[in-house]
């Protein structure tokens, strides 16, 4: 399902209580979210559970969704890390405020001239992903699916703490030349 | 003007929800002030959405999707103006911090000549609060034996690192430092601490004792 598919799904749930959809959403979503949430460290009930939960939200928030400023997968990435975290409660990581966390994604501060459709950058992050490094994207993948600080991804990979800095500094450096076309 | 910003490591850890409450906070209210900032964290949360839609996934049983749809009938799709609540508060305060004063913010002295509000983060081990300084007012000479993160909400100050406007987010970790408001409007800023600070100048030496009781 492309990116624009799944907005598309989205809008029609917030506009018509679309079932078939929601359907299409779950088909696609709903596995990727239990394999995420297992690859995090949990089992397959408790994966199933979050995913269950994460596709329930997805319909009953389907109305705050907004395409201009997110990817439907990055939507459903921020309900499902959130749920995640509601049902794992893991204790050193305090549940995030869903709205804070969603909130900065909400670019509504007036960027005139930088405000690419969220679409766009959705689709061209995905082409650059190719371009990092199978050792970039080991520590951006701990980073999102363990809920993973750099500190503790370094001592999981039992690497030093600068070399995970800069394997980071050097993946986001090629998002930002791929999207902007300069290192600003 | 030279912006401050957090690392990239720091935002991504930021974005990726791995940030305990306190320092969550700091780099959110930094994020919602400073478009460069807020530009990357979109970007990484590009990132996220293609991890996700490219993860291989793991295989529901044959009948989620029938449980899913029997609950749907009493989950009814919320109404836009029901999922999103603009909330009240000072102009200086965005977002991510008004939700934490709902109250309204109770400034109290303290000593040294300014003015600081605790905020409740919940017991979630970092301290967070707000200061106000006036203009040519500075903080009592300290060191940290945590880190302590810093955004400025309105005006601003300068201390030997250099000078912080509205936005700008700074971590100190060691080492002595001494923040001096710049003249204008009060500097308001958000302070999150790792631990209590030290104080280390003649007097404040003193004092020590009460700043590890909270009563600084």
């Amino acid at each position: 399902m492309d990116a624009a598919a799944a907005a598309d799904c989205l809008e029609a749930i917030a506009r018509h209580q679309d079932r078939a959809a929601f359907q299409r959403l779950f088909a696609y979503f709903a596995p990727r979210v239990k394999g995420f949430v297992m690859r995090g460290g949990a089992d397959a009930d408790t994966a199933q559970e979050v995913a269950q939960e994460t596709l329930i939200l997805v319909w009953r928030k389907a109305a705050s969704f907004d395409r201009s400023r997110a990817s439907a997968a990055t939507w459903i990435f921020t309900i499902a890390r959130n749920k995640r975290i509601d049902l794992l409660r893991r204790g050193n990581k305090p549940a995030i405020d869903p709205e804070d966390w969603l909130a900065a994604y909400a670019s509504d501060s007036g960027e005139i001239g930088k405000s690419i459709d969220a679409e766009q950058t959705y689709n061209r992050v995905k082409e650059l992903l190719g371009d990092l490094s199978a050792d970039q994207m080991t520590v951006i993948r701990k980073a999102f699916f363990e809920d993973k600080t750099h500190s503790e991804v370094a001592a999981d990979l039992g690497l030093p703490l600068g070399t995970v800095k800069s394997r980071i500094r050097l993946a986001l450096q090629r998002l930002r030349v791929g999207l902007d076309g300069d290192a600003t | 003007m030279t912006r401050h910003r957090p690392s990239d490591e720091l935002l991504l850890d930021y974005a990726a929800g791995a940030l305990p409450a306190g320092p969550a906070l700091a780099v959110g209210v930094h994020v919602a002030l400073e478009p460069a900032s807020r530009r990357l964290v979109d970007r990484l949360g590009a990132l996220a959405g293609v991890l996700l839609e490219s993860d291989t996934g793991s295989d529901l049983p044959a009948d989620a999707l029938d449980r899913a749809l029997s609950r749907l009938d009493r989950e009814p799709v919320e109404t836009r103006s029901g999922a999103q609540g603009e909330v009240d508060g000072p102009t200086w305060a965005p977002a991510p911090l008004r939700r934490h004063i709902t109250q309204g913010v109770r400034w109290r002295r303290a000593f040294g000549g300014f003015e600081r509000a605790e905020l409740d983060l919940g017991g979630a081990g970092h301290r967070a609060a707000l200061l106000k300084l006036a203009p040519g007012r500075g903080l009592p000479m300290h060191t940290h034996r945590g880190e302590e993160m810093t955004v400025v909400l309105q005006g601003g100050f300068t201390d030997a690192s250099g000078s912080y406007g509205v936005g700008d987010f700074c971590v100190a970790g060691d080492g002595e430092h001494r923040p001096i408001a710049d003249p204008g409007e009060p500097c308001i800023a958000l302070i999150v601490l790792e631990r209590p600070i030290v104080l280390t100048g003649p007097v404040g030496r003193l004092l020590n004792p009460l700043v590890g009781r909270d009563l600084i």
